[in-house]
């Protein structure tokens, strides 16, 4: 005879307890729904509401003259019905080959499972990966993780990181740190020649610069053993990729350096095409123009990284250079230059994935600050040629929409009114800006939070994830102390039981079956807002 | 969270998996349909059958610490470098004995079914019965009458009864069912529980079942049953026959065991019978290992001496290292007897056992220039015992004096590594996550089963916090300072004053009706200082919307029904010449306004700090404030403040800064401090340095079907939470201890006053030096008597926390009642030993009845009605103290 034992502890005994006797008492089944949403894994919407604005969206693109064949616009309005929730692992949940804190990520995870999330995201560094020498990969950890991922029932969102983190520290991989200490030219340079180590100039990514090897082989050997690696995962466990475009992954200069505190107005941006290959590049260009003078260097008259805008006379709001034939020059040169590399990219990723069942995904940054000025400084140092009379972002989505990808906005969080007025910055026009852009060119689009946090931030994504900001996944920055903290958990639980019971404020109400399509079809414009309509 | 700590305790279970029972009703015939559903677990626990057969150490679960410390003889001599003892803590298997007997009771009418277990641990028998014609293998709660005294009620399908012994010399805890076999009652169906470990014991995957039906068969009065019966009796026969053949080969069961009978007999009759089987729980069990280091004279070599109390064959898997970076080395031979060299990179020696006692050592002899000496300790392939998760360390070089880094005593500091515990975790993931969504959603919400999912995810997250935070910041941990405090040396923090402070709530809820309040209190300044309080903690002293203070409206004005401002200062005076610390009633959460917006709400501040609806949270539409969400939950009575404010907080610590100047306040109470973040507290107490300073956390506990849960793990955290959010600058009202002394004072369940690690269950069990105990406060008792502490129990509510660690608070009704004597006795007893905050309690007894504990080795006391008496070794206890149901000893 033998005696079972069956562990576990009291207090979750008694939950547990309690569940398993229910469900011997009412008929099995019943029961176990999932908490919050009625289709399991999902964050979903009402469906009233959604009906409502399917119909619309449909709608919508039938008016537009927008050469989207029919079939896709269908498909979209499935996606719109359901944005999925992922949350970010640790930045260093893997170092060194091992998991850290495996027992707080398990329970986590499992936490995570149970309030309904669709999966996480995990960011696999370069720098981790393929630290010793090129070519020698150690996926171990990361292997680890997607496997504790699988198990819990969860979806997987990968992030391959091409750059550095300054916090925590996680550098770029060792060998390269040491070809860049003799070539610091396979950084990007300020005006002042310091280099920018986070990660590689995008004007060497077709030279061999290290050990014989372009940066583009690299990143392709390192998407290959990925692949081949996590086999097992992708298209299972794994749904989605995003490629590492530049610094914090972004499709960006790293133009702001040291980025100030939430408190201080940040400056203008600083160009960054003084390293010798972008300097080269940019005299090739100005000479095949016809004007080699203005291949010398950048903008003469442009603020350093931290001066304000107001600082010199290139960003001036009227009559700034930015405004002459050498700023749209050099403006066109310098975005052109960023959108290739972008392209390189993405296009890697979709040829080495492209026959796996995944997502890929860029990211792009939310360069919100000085966007209420007339020439957005911010964003033209960083590579996007947006103006107040230029639309920047058209070429952006139509380079992901070429390349099949979807694209990833951070800032999701962060509301006009809790910016420094000082620093003339709208997160939330930028962002419908950029959202506009891309829903002209079906493409799809992820959000995230910012790292640094906004006051009411779940509100503001709340409402993003409600509006067409937001019609794919959106990932939720990051699990760790803070997270889980008293202070923030409990609002992070309200946030997600929230969104299946979104507010029905009198803009938003659903209407009675049938008499919304009449109200939805006049709305035809692409500003988002006017989704709250009334009915 | 506590289903993965428990998990830990496993080594090498063998983990089977169910799906969880998604049958519909079967047809009774099926023996499946038994199968696990009347266990209590279907999501996210896992079952473990453990072979019994398998060698075991089978050890005595109780040590005690203190014997062993003085058994150790490291040698004493006055060249010793360093000595340390480190404690460890393995997990045993211990083995017993379980029985199942049914008999005729005396009056050979009725029936008993007795079970008993022989280890030590809380048992519960959880059981039911089925009735005849039940159909599916559901149980029912017994019949009233067969209910054993004690016994409660689990929904309507089961009922818990606990073991007991029936006399303190007893093996076995027992537990016996008297029914009448004239009932329509088919088969009792059981499990057994320790509710110390949260183990489950079940008979191979399904309940225990004692089939009666023979005898009702052959009863059967009622002809429709009978019929019915014969269907069942098949049934039965058959299920009888696959138990017992299943079990032949395991259990040493008796002949006489009922399905063997029920087998041979034909005709039916109940039969009694006995059945024992072994029954195997594991438990934590603290050892010790000590090591010595001195300098041979002789050889100028240094000797490294290793000694345990761990049973059985230890290795030490040991090294050396040349500096702090402690990377592993293997030193010059010569090495110890029975030694091997694993990989290259350490060497491994059996410890040989030692002449006296059940010790067992090694001695290391090693050239002086090592700077440390590394090890862990093996005790089988699985099983490695590791300090903190690191490796021992022993210094070697300038050994003086070892800081406090290394060597306190922590029960919780080991570890042990074992593979099959990250198994436990994935797999309960996934059984849980199977269990979650293999079921079709359903629109029907169950909002119970909600709030349990919700629970347990807060749960998750609590343990996920605590790791995430304890990686990045070292939290001021206790393991620290407890080692500090040992010295006489005082620091003075403001979260624990001087570490000996006794706290006065000097008022109560009338104390405002006289409008003298602070005249009649300083008369009695010298009477409350000669009882020995140190700290006094005053009324809200604010002109208030409400007499008591609570809803405080302008800050400045400091008139109020308790006096003025005049009288206050005079009040503070007298009470600092008496030797008493002040501490003002603050309350920062909420402030009633002056005037209304332009909505008629009201909503603007008047006064000095004339602050407009930018100063009110914004989400509570009440009063429509136009600052942030509020940090915290609301107070729905007033316009809640919004801390996150700069201005707010900026006049808030110049408020503070002022009551310090103007009145003499040192330190401060702050009122419902669950409304705003921890860490704006930190910013005032650093704005205002109070000497002292405590705040009202107050949240409910735990409690499953309307009864207190035994784990409040999580209310603690929650206010441990928030002193850690304060950053230790204050201490919290220890809520969780006066609820559980509720319980287990009203119930007589005095087990409760000990949490799983042996530790007192409440905040003061963790953190004892933020912990202010308490009984009793002007909300939970006076004339409000919202929480109101047992009648009649109060003094031994006082002999726990008086003489317990924490910084203990007394009432102010309670001082100035027929309790005074006894409250002063106690607070004597607690001067007179030194009894600090982090004074060191070891809990010696938590039974169904009485509760002991030894503090600092220097007072002993019980409360329950049951008996102890503190053991007659070495030191010599008096009695100082005795009262109604409580005994205080102390050594003389």
């Amino acid at each position: 005879m033998e005696v079972s034992v069956i562990r576990s502890c009291s207090q979750a005994t008694n939950l547990k307890t309690e569940l398993g006797f229910k469900d011997s008492r009412f008929s099995f089944g019943k029961f176990n729904e999932k908490l919050f949403f009625r289709k399991p894994n999902s964050v979903s919407f009402q469906s009233p509401l959604r009906r409502g604005k399917s119909g619309l969206r449909i709608t919508a693109q039938a008016a537009q003259s927008d050469p989207l064949p029919k079939s896709k616009s269908s498909t979209k309005s499935k996606t719109l019905n359901r944005v999925r929730l992922f949350a970010g692992l640790p930045l260093d949940v893997v170092s060194g080959g091992t998991v850290n804190q495996f027992r707080a990520i398990s329970a986590g995870l499992k936490a995570l499972k149970l309030l309904g999330l669709e999966g996480v995201e995990l960011p696999i560094w370069w720098g981790v990966v393929e630290h010793e020498s090129m070519g020698k990969y150690d996926w171990s950890g990361y292997l680890t993780i997607a496997e504790m991922v699988r198990k819990a029932g969860l979806k997987l969102h990968v992030t391959l990181c091409f750059h550095a983190s300054s916090q925590p520290k996680i550098p770029l991989p060792e060998w390269v740190l040491d070809i860049g200490k003799t070539k610091s030219n396979i950084f990007f340079k300020d005006r002042a020649g310091k280099p920018y180590r986070g990660c590689l100039s995008l004007a060497v990514d077709e030279l061999a610069v290290l050990n014989g090897k372009t940066p583009m082989q690299v990143y392709q050997d390192f998407c290959e053993s990925f692949k081949s690696a996590f086999s097992a995962f992708i298209g299972s466990t794994i749904m989605g990729i995003t490629m590492g475009l530049g610094p914090d992954g972004e499709l960006r200069y790293p133009s702001h350096r040291g980025f100030a505190k939430s408190d201080t107005v940040p400056g203008a941006g600083e160009f960054q095409c003084y390293d010798k290959n972008m300097l080269h590049l940019l005299k090739q260009h100005a000479e095949a123009c016809g004007k080699p003078k203005w291949g010398l260097g950048g903008p003469h008259d442009a603020p350093a990284n931290s001066e304000l805008p107001t600082a010199n006379t290139f960003f001036k709001d009227h009559g700034g250079s930015w405004e002459s034939p050498y700023g749209d020059f050099f403006l066109s040169w310098y975005s052109s230059q960023l959108i290739a590399h972008g392209d390189r990219l993405l296009s890697l990723a979709s040829s080495v994935f492209s026959d796996s069942a995944v997502n890929i995904f860029g990211k792009v940054p939310l360069m919100h600050s000085w966007h209420g000025t007339r020439s957005h400084p911010s964003e033209l140092t960083a590579g996007f040629y947006n103006t107040a009379t230029r639309k920047g972002y058209e070429e952006v989505a139509e380079m992901f929409a070429r390349n099949s990808c979807k694209i990833i906005l951070p800032g999701m969080d962060q509301s006009d009114k809790y910016q420094l007025k000082e620093s003339l910055s709208s997160p939330e026009s930028l962002l419908a800006e950029i959202g506009t852009a891309c829903n002209k060119h079906g493409v799809g689009i992820s959000g995230q939070n910012s790292t640094v946090g906004a006051p009411d931030g779940l509100k503001q994504i709340k409402k993003n994830m409600l509006s067409e900001n937001l019609n794919d996944s959106f990932i939720f920055q990051r699990i760790g102390a803070q997270f889980f903290a008293p202070e923030h958990f409990p609002l992070f639980i309200e946030f997600v039981r929230k969104l299946n019971q979104p507010e029905l404020h009198s803009g938003n109400l659903p209407t009675k079956e049938g008499t919304t399509t009449a109200t939805d079809s006049v709305h035809t414009r692409s500003n988002l807002s006017i989704h709250m309509q009334s009915a | 969270m506590a289903a993965v700590t428990i998990d830990s305790l496993l080594q090498n279970p063998t983990l089977v998996f169910r799906p969880k029972a998604k049958v519909l009703l079967k047809p009774p015939r099926s023996l499946d349909c038994s199968r696990n559903r009347k266990l209590p677990l279907s999501r996210g626990s896992c079952l473990c059958s453990f072979n019994p057969r398998r060698t075991i150490h089978v050890v005595r679960a109780s040590s005690s610490e203190t014997a062993l410390i003085g058994n150790f003889d490291i040698s004493s001599s006055d060249d010793i470098l360093y000595k340390d003892i480190f404690p460890v803590k393995r997990i045993e298997k211990v083995e017993g004995k379980f029985f199942i007997r049914l008999d005729r009771s005396k009056d050979q009418h009725d029936w008993q079914l007795t079970v008993g277990c022989s280890l030590p641990g809380k048992w519960i028998l959880h059981w039911g019965v089925s009735y005849l014609g039940d159909s599916g293998s559901e149980w029912d709660q017994p019949p009233k009458g067969m209910r054993p005294p004690g016994s409660i009620p689990i929904k309507d399908y089961a009922i818990e009864t606990p073991l007991k012994k029936l006399s303190e010399g007893d093996i076995f805890h027992e537990v016996k069912i008297d029914f009448n076999p004239i009932s329509e009652i088919a088969a009792i169906h059981f499990v057994l529980k320790d509710e110390e470990t949260g183990a489950w014991y079940q008979h191979r995957g399904m309940d225990f079942k004692v089939p009666l039906v023979d005898y009702l068969e052959d009863d059967g009065n009622i002809v429709g049953a009978k019929r019915g019966f014969g269907v069942w009796s098949g049934a039965l026969q058959q299920f009888s026959n696959v138990l017992l053949k299943s079990e032949a080969s395991h259990a040493d069961s008796q002949n006489n065991s009922i399905e063997s009978k029920d087998s041979k007999n034909k005709n039916r009759c109940l039969e009694g019978f006995y059945e024992e089987q072994s029954i195997v729980k594991e438990v934590s069990v603290g050892n010790l290992v000590s090591v010595a280091v001195r300098k041979s004279p002789e050889t100028g070599k240094v000797i490294v001496c290793l000694e345990t109390d761990i049973p059985g064959d230890v290795v030490v898997h040991w090294g050396v290292c040349r500096d702090d970076a402690k990377i592993w080395e293997i030193p010059a031979a010569p090495y110890p007897p029975e030694t091997t060299v694993f990989k290259n990179k350490a060497l491994r020696t059996l410890l040989q056992p030692k002449a006296t006692g059940n010790r067992s050592g090694a001695l290391f002899t090693l050239d002086e220039e090592h700077f440390g000496f590394l090890f862990v300790l093996k005790l089988d392939e699985n099983t490695w015992l590791k300090f903190k998760e690191n490796d021992f360390y022993v210094p070697l070089l300038g050994t003086s004096s070892v800081p406090g880094q290394y060597g306190q005593s922590d029960s919780t500091s080991e570890e042990i590594s074992s593979k099959s515990y990250t198994d436990g975790i994935i797999n309960e993931i996934r059984n849980l996550v199977s269990g979650l969504s293999s079921e079709k959603s359903q629109k029907t919400k169950k909002k119970e089963v909600q709030e349990s999912i919700l629970q347990e995810i807060e749960q998750l997250a609590a343990e996920a916090y605590s790791i995430f935070r304890s990686s990045i910041t070292t939290v001021p941990d206790e393991v620290v300072s407890e080692t500090e405090t040992t010295k006489p040396a005082v620091k003075i923090s403001s979260g624990t004053g001087t570490g000996f402070e006794i706290l006065c709530q000097g008022f109560n809820w009338e104390s405002h009706k006289s409008g003298r309040w602070y005249m009649e209190l300083k008369e009695k300044a010298s009477e409350i200082s000669s009882l020995g309080f140190t700290v006094i903690w005053l009324p809200p002293p604010t002109e208030s919307v409400s007499p008591e203070g609570y809803m405080p409206k302008d800050l400045y004005n400091l008139n109020s029904r308790y006096g003025t401002i005049d009288e206050l200062k005079e009040l503070v005076k007298s009470l600092h010449e008496v030797g008493m610390k002040v501490l003002g009633d603050v309350v920062l959460n909420h402030r009633c306004a002056h005037f209304k917006n332009q909505n008629g709400v009201w909503n603007i501040f008047g006064g000095r700090l004339n602050w407009d609806d930018r100063a009110v949270v914004a989400d509570d539409p009440h009063f429509q404030g136009r600052g942030n969400k509020s940090s915290g939950d609301n107070f729905h009575a007033a316009p809640n403040i919004d801390h996150s404010q700069e201005f707010v907080r900026k006049d808030l610590k110049e408020w503070l800064g002022w009551l310090r100047e103007e009145i003499g306040y040192d330190g401060w109470r702050l009122d419902f401090v669950r409304g705003f973040w921890g860490g704006y507290v930190k910013d005032y107490f650093e704005a205002s340095g109070p000497y002292f300073a405590v705040g009202e956390y107050w949240d409910s506990l735990s409690y499953t079907y309307g009864e207190m849960d035994h784990n409040q793990d999580s209310h603690r955290q929650r206010i441990v939470d928030w002193i850690n959010a304060t950053n230790g600058t204050a201490g919290a009202f220890d809520v969780t201890t006066k609820g559980i002394l509720h319980s287990a004072l009203e119930r007589c369940e005095y087990w409760r006053l000990s949490d799983q690690k042996g530790k007192p269950p409440g905040v003061v069990g963790w953190w004892p030096s933020r912990a202010v105990t308490f009984i009793e406060n002007h909300d939970t008792g006076s004339t409000q008597g919202h929480w109101r502490f047992p009648g009649g129990k109060e003094m031994q509510g006082y002999a726990y926390i008086l003489t317990h660690p924490g910084t203990p608070a007394v009432f102010y009704d309670h001082i100035f009642s027929h309790h005074r004597s006894e409250i002063a006795s106690l607070i004597s007893v607690r001067n007179r030993n030194g009894i600090h905050c982090r004074s060191l309690v070891k809990i010696v007894k938590a039974e169904r009845d009485v509760y002991a504990a030894i503090i600092d080795e220097k007072v002993a006391m019980k409360i329950g009605p049951g008996y102890y008496e503190p053991p007659s070794g070495s030191q010599r206890w008096s009695l100082a103290l005795e009262g109604r149901d409580y005994k205080v000893w102390e050594t003389s």
